[in-house]
C-alpha cells in the first residue's frame, strides 16, 4: 500500500471543504461548525500519523513547459513533519474555542478560512517544489486576509493592511523564488540542498534578503510587524491565537530554517551580523512597545513580535544549541502565545471589553483563565522551570557560543549586544506581562465587573491544554528536544546544550520548598483565626473606584524618560510603521502624476514637444 | 544534568539525599539560621554606625516567632490565592537558589541543578513572588510598590546582565558556577567595574537603601508588605533574610573566586560583601523609582560597557590586568 497518499489527503481535503464552506449560505451555522469540527479531528490524526511513519514522499506531475517541471512534491522530512503535528493540533484547538466565540460576524467564511489555514499549512510543510510552497503560502494570506475580515467594524482596515503587507513580502518571495532557480536550475528543495547557493556574490545575497523578508514578515520581526498589532486590535481574538500567534511563527521560522540550512549556506559576515540584528532589535524595540500598551489585544500582538527575535537571533548564531534552543522556542511560543490570547479572548468576551484600565480583579471570577494566563505569562517571561526559560536559555548558550568560539566571525564578536538585548529583553517581558496580570486579574474589581463569569468549558480546555504543555514541555524538556527537535534537525543528542539545568530535580526541590513553607503558614493558620478586613487606608474613606490602580500607567517612569519620550511618541504616530511610510510615498508619487495629468492641451502639448526635443537630441547626438 | 535519568534505586536514594541537602543543610535549617544570623549582622553594624546599642543576637528569632503567633489579616478584596501563596512560592524559590549555591560551593565537582544564568533566573523568582502577592492584595499603596518594585527589576536587570558578560568573557565562555567560582575577576579593571555595578544590583535586589522605594515606609507604608501580617508577613520576613545567604554567597562565587581557598577566607569574603552592603545601606539616602532607573540604566550601563569592552581587548590580548 502507499502510504504516501496521505499527504494529498492531509492538504487537500481542508482545502476543499474550507472552499465550499466559504460559499455557503450565513443560515446554516451548524453545518460549518460541525464540518470544522470533524476535518480539523481528522488532519490532527493524520498529522500525527505522518509524523509516526516518518520519511514519505507523494509526486503528481501537474505539466510540463520546457525545461520548467511543475510537479506537486509532497513529502514529509522530521523537520517539517513535527511542525506539522503541532500545526494541526493548534488547528484543532481553535477550531475548538471558536465554537463558543460569540464576537465572529460571518461564520461560515470563519470556518471555512480556518480550514483553508489548516489545508495551507499543511500543504506549506509538506511542500518540496518552491512554487506549490509559494501557492500554499499565498493561500494562508488570503485566509488570514478573510478571517481579520469577520471581526467585524474596523476589521477591513487591519485586513487590507495585513495583506498589503504579506502580499507585498510574498512578491518578494516569488522574485526570490526565480533567482534561486535561476541560480541552481530547480525548484526542488531537496535538490537544491545537495548542492546549496553559497552567499559570496551579489546576486545570492539579493535573493537570499528577498526569501528573508518572505520569512520575517511572515513570522512578524522588524522592521516589516506593523500588521501585526493592527490586526490585533480588530481581529477576533482566536483568529490571533491561531495565525500570528501560532501558525504563521510555525511557518516563518519553518521557511527561515529551510532557506538557512537548506537553500543557502551564509558565506558572508555580513549577512550573520543583519539577521541578529534583526533578532535583537526585534526583542529589545517590539517590548519596549509593549509595555507602553493599554489595550489587552495589542499588548500581546506586540509580544508576539518580540519573541520572534528569539528564534532569528538563536538561528543567526549558527550553533547546534543555538537553532535547536530557536526551534524549541518556536514551538513554545506557539502554545504560550496562543494560550495568553485566548485567555485575553475570554476576558474580553466576558468583561466586554479590551482596555486594560477598565479591567481587574478577573482572578476571582474567573479563576482557571487567571491560573493559565499566568502560566503562560511566567512561560513567556522565562521564568524557571517553565518552557519558555528552556529554550531561552538554550538561545543564550548560542549565542555565548558563537562569540566565544574560536573561529569568530562577525556577528560573534559583538555577541555582548545579542546577549544583552535578549536577557534583558526577558526581564522587559516579565515587566509588561506583571502590569497584564495586575491590571487584568488582581488589582480590584470594577462595579460594572461584579457579574462576570467563567468561560464555557469548550474555551477553558484548550486554554488548559496548553498550560499544561507550558509546564510539562519545561519540565521535562528532553523529551521534545530527544524526540522531535534533535532528529529534525540531525544533531546528535546530548551534544548541544553545554549548560546545566536539572529542571526535574529543581521543580521537586521548588516543591519540597513550597511544601516547607505551606507546612509553616498552615500550622500557624490553623492555629489561630484569619480575619478577613476592608483594605486599610491610612483611616480616610475612599470608595472602591478611587482605591483601584490600573497597571497602565505602572511605566511612565520609562515612557517620560529623556531620549525614550521621543521615540515613543514618533511610534505612537506611526513615524516608524513602513506600511504609513510607504503608503505616504505612494502618495506623493500620485500626488505628483496627478499634477502632470492636469488636463489642459497647451500642457500635454508643451511634454510632448520637450519629449520630441529630446529624442531627437539623443538620436542625433547633438552635445 | 544526567542525575534525573539514572536507574530507580540510585533515584530513591538521590531523592532522599536531595531531600535531606532542601531541608537541613545547606538548605531550609541551615539558611534560615545563618540568614537570621546576618539579618542580626545587618542591624547590628546599622546601629553601631548610627550610635546605637542594636538587637540582641536572637532579636530577629524573636521576631520571626513573635509573628508566627499573631492574627492573620486578609483584605476582603484580595485575591486570596496569590495573596497566600505568595511568600511561600517566593519562600521556594530562595531556599532552592541557595541549596544550589552551597552545594556548589562543597562540591564543586558535582553539577547540580544549574549554571549561571538559571542562577540569575532564580534571583528573579523572590521579586516576582512580592509583585505578584502585593498585587493581589487590591491595595492602593501595595499597587504602588508592585510598579516601583518592577521598575526596580527592570532597572537592575540591565547592569546585572553586563556584569554577568564581563565575568563570562573572563571564564571563557563557561557557565558553570563551579567553573566560574574557581577564577578571581574582581582582580582586573573590568572585573572591579562589575563587581561594584553587581554590588548595587544585589543591593536593590535585597531592597537597601538607597533602593528600598517599593517598601517605602514613609509614604507608601511599607508599600508592597502593607497588607500582609502575622504568619504571612513572618514567611517574607524568612525569605528576606534567606536572601541575605544567597545573593551575597552569588557575589561571592561569582566574583570573588567562592570558597575555593581556606574555609576562613571564603567566610571572610562573605563578611566583606555584606559589610559593604551594610555600609551603602547606612550611607545613603532613598532615591526616587526614576533616579534608580537612570542610575542604572545610564549611569551603570556606560560604565559596564567600558568594563565589557576592556575585558574583550584584554581576552584577545591575553592581558589579564584589564
Amino acid at each position: 500500500m502507499n502510504l504516501g497518499k496521505i499527504l494529498p489527503i492531509l492538504v487537500f481535503l481542508p482545502l476543499a471543504v474550507g472552499f465550499v464552506l466559504l460559499f455557503l449560505p450565513n443560515k446554516i451555522k451548524f453545518l460549518s461548525k460541525a464540518l470544522a469540527l470533524i476535518i480539523s479531528v481528522i488532519a490532527f490524526a493524520l498529522g500525527i500519523r505522518i509524523f509516526s511513519l516518518g520519511q514519505l514522499d507523494y509526486s503528481f506531475p501537474v505539466l510540463q513547459i520546457g525545461n520548467v517541471n511543475l510537479e506537486l512534491l509532497l513529502s514529509a522530512k522530521p523537520l517539517g513533519a513535527f511542525i506539522l503535528m503541532f500545526a494541526m493540533g493548534f488547528g484543532l484547538l481553535i477550531t475548538l474555542y471558536s465554537l463558543k466565540v460569540h464576537a465572529i460576524h460571518n461564520t461560515n467564511i470563519y470556518y471555512g478560512a480556518i480550514l483553508l489555514t489548516i489545508g495551507g499549512s499543511a500543504g506549506i510543510l509538506l511542500s518540496n517544489h518552491l512554487l506549490f510552497l509559494l501557492i500554499f503560502w499565498e493561500m494562508v494570506t488570503a485566509s488570514l486576509y478573510l478571517l481579520i475580515t469577520t471581526g467585524g467594524k474596523n476589521s477591513n482596515f487591519a485586513a487590507t493592511k495585513s495583506f498589503a503587507m504579506i502580499g507585498a513580502s510574498d512578491a518578494a518571495f516569488l522574485l526570490g523564488i526565480l533567482m534561486v532557480w535561476a541560480l541552481s536550475g530547480t525548484f526542488v528543495i531537496s535538490e537544491i540542498a545537495k548542492g546549496p547557493v553559497a552567499t559570496t556574490s551579489s546576486i545570492p545575497i539579493i535573493a537570499f534578503l528577498l526569501l528573508l523578508t518572505a520569512a520575517i514578515t511572515k513570522a512578524g520581526a522588524l522592521p516589516l510587524h506593523t500588521w501585526l498589532p493592527t490586526s490585533g486590535e480588530y481581529a477576533p481574538v482566536s483568529v490571533m491565537a491561531l495565525l500570528p500567534a501560532a501558525l504563521d511563527k510555525l511557518l516563518g521560522i519553518y521557511l527561515l530554517v529551510i532557506i538557512v540550512r537548506e537553500i543557502f549556506v551564509l558565506k558572508s559576515a555580513a549577512l550573520g551580523v543583519v539577521l541578529a540584528f534583526i533578532g535583537a532589535a526585534t526583542i529589545i524595540i517590539a517590548v519596549m512597545v509593549a509595555m507602553v500598551q493599554h489595550n489587552l489585544k495589542k499588548l500581546l500582538s506586540y509580544h508576539a513580535i518580540s519573541q520572534v527575535g528569539y528564534m532569528v537571533l538563536g538561528i543567526a548564531t549558527g550553533t547546534p544549541v543555538g537553532i535547536a534552543g530557536a526551534i524549541f522556542h518556536m514551538l513554545n511560543n506557539a502554545i504560550y502565545k496562543c494560550c495568553l490570547f485566548l485567555c485575553g479572548g475570554a476576558v474580553e468576551q466576558q468583561a466586554g471589553t479590551p482596555e486594560l484600565d477598565k479591567l481587574g480583579g478577573l482572578g476571582k471570577k474567573m479563576p482557571i483563565t487567571f491560573i493559565t494566563c499566568l502560566i503562560a505569562a511566567l512561560s513567556i517571561s522565562g521564568i524557571p522551570p517553565f518552557n519558555g526559560f528552556v529554550s531561552k536559555w538554550m538561545v543564550y548558550q548560542g549565542i555565548i557560543q558563537m562569540g566565544t568560539s574560536a573561529q569568530a566571525g562577525g556577528a560573534a564578536k559583538l555577541w555582548p549586544i545579542w546577549f544583552t538585548c535578549a536577557m534583558f529583553g526577558s526581564a522587559l517581558t516579565l515587566a509588561s506581562f506583571v502590569k497584564l496580570i495586575h491590571s487584568t486579574f488582581l488589582s480590584r474589581l470594577p462595579e460594572e465587573l461584579k457579574d462576570v463569569k467563567e468561560v464555557s468549558p469548550l474555551q477553558t480546555g484548550p486554554m488548559i491544554v496548553l498550560a499544561s504543555l507550558c509546564v510539562f514541555l519545561g519540565i521535562f524538556y528532553h523529551v521534545p528536544l530527544k524526540y522531535f527537535i534533535y532528529p529534525a534537525l540531525d544533531i546528535e543528542p546530548g551534544t548541544a546544550i553545554f549548560g546545566t539545568w536539572a529542571s526535574g530535580l529543581a521543580t521537586l526541590l521548588l516543591v519540597a520548598g513550597i511544601i516547607i513553607g505551606g507546612l509553616i503558614l498552615a500550622v500557624s493558620l490553623l492555629s489561630r483565626k484569619v480575619r478577613i478586613v476592608p483594605t486599610w487606608t491610612c483611616g480616610e474613606v475612599q470608595t472602591n473606584d478611587q482605591m483601584r490602580i490600573s497597571g497602565t500607567h505602572f511605566y511612565k517612569t520609562v515612557s517620560s524618560m529623556g531620549g525614550l519620550r521621543q521615540l515613543y511618541t514618533g511610534q505612537e504616530k506611526g513615524h516608524f510603521d513602513t506600511y504609513n511610510q510607504s503608503g505616504r510615498l505612494g502618495l506623493a508619487l500620485t500626488e505628483f502624476l496627478r499634477w502632470l495629468h492636469s488636463g489642459i492641451l497647451p500642457v500635454y502639448l508643451t511634454w510632448v514637444t520637450l519629449g520630441l526635443l529630446i529624442v531627437l537630441f539623443i538620436v542625433c547626438k547633438i552635445w | 544534568m544526567g542525575a534525573v535519568f539514572e536507574g530507580k534505586d540510585k533515584e530513591m536514594t538521590q531523592a532522599l539525599q536531595n531531600l535531606f541537602w532542601i531541608l537541613i543543610f545547606p538548605g531550609f535549617v541551615f539558611t534560615v539560621c545563618l540568614g537570621l544570623v546576618a539579618s542580626w549582622i545587618v542591624r547590628k553594624v546599622s546601629s553601631l554606625v548610627q550610635w546605637r546599642v542594636g538587637p540582641p543576637f536572637f532579636q530577629p528569632f524573636y521576631d520571626v516567632v513573635k509573628l508566627m503567633g499573631k492574627e492573620v489579616l486578609i483584605p476582603e478584596e484580595a485575591q486570596q490565592t496569590v495573596f497566600k501563596a505568595a511568600p511561600v512560592v517566593g519562600l521556594a524559590g530562595v531556599l532552592l537558589l541557595s541549596t544550589m549555591l552551597w552545594r556548589i560551593t562543597i562540591d564543586p565537582t558535582r553539577l547540580f541543578v544549574g549554571d549561571i544564568i538559571v542562577a540569575i533566573y532564580l534571583m528573579v523568582l523572590p521579586s516576582l513572588a512580592l509583585i505578584l502577592g502585593s498585587s493581589a492584595s487590591a491595595s492602593p499603596h501595595a499597587a504602588v510598590g508592585t510598579s516601583r518594585e518592577m521598575k526596580l527589576v527592570m532597572g537592575y536587570e540591565l547592569s546585572l546582565v553586563l556584569a554577568f558578560i564581563v565575568v563570562i568573557i573572563k571564564s571563557g565562555g563557561q557557565l558553570s558556577l563551579a567553573a566560574i567560582a574557581q577564577q578571581t575577576p574582581v582582580f582586573s579593571i573590568s572585573g572591579l567595574l562589575a563587581f561594584l555595578a553587581a554590588l548595587l544590583c544585589v543591593q536593590a535586589k535585597l531592597g537597601f537603601v538607597p533602593f528600598d522605594m517599593a517598601e517605602a515606609e514613609t509614604e507608601l507604608a511599607s508599600g508592597a508588605l502593607i497588607e500582609y501580617s502575622g504568619a504571612l508577613l513572618a514567611v517574607w520576613k524568612v525569605m528576606q533574610a534567606m536572601m541575605l545567604v544567597a545573593l551575597p554567597l552569588f557575589l561571592v562565587m561569582v566574583f570573588l573566586g567562592g570558597f575555593t581557598g581556606a574555609l576562613w577566607a571564603g567566610i571572610a569574603k562573605y563578611v566583606l560583601v555584606l559589610v559593604l552592603l551594610i555600609l551603602i545601606k547606612n550611607t545613603n539616602p532613598r532615591v526616587r523609582i526614576d533616579q534608580a532607573m537612570k542610575f542604572f540604566w545610564f549611569y551603570c550601563g556606560v560604565v559596564l560597557v567600558a568594563a565589557v569592552i576592556l575585558a574583550i581587548i584584554g581576552n584577545s590580548y591575553g592581558i589579564n590586568w584589564l
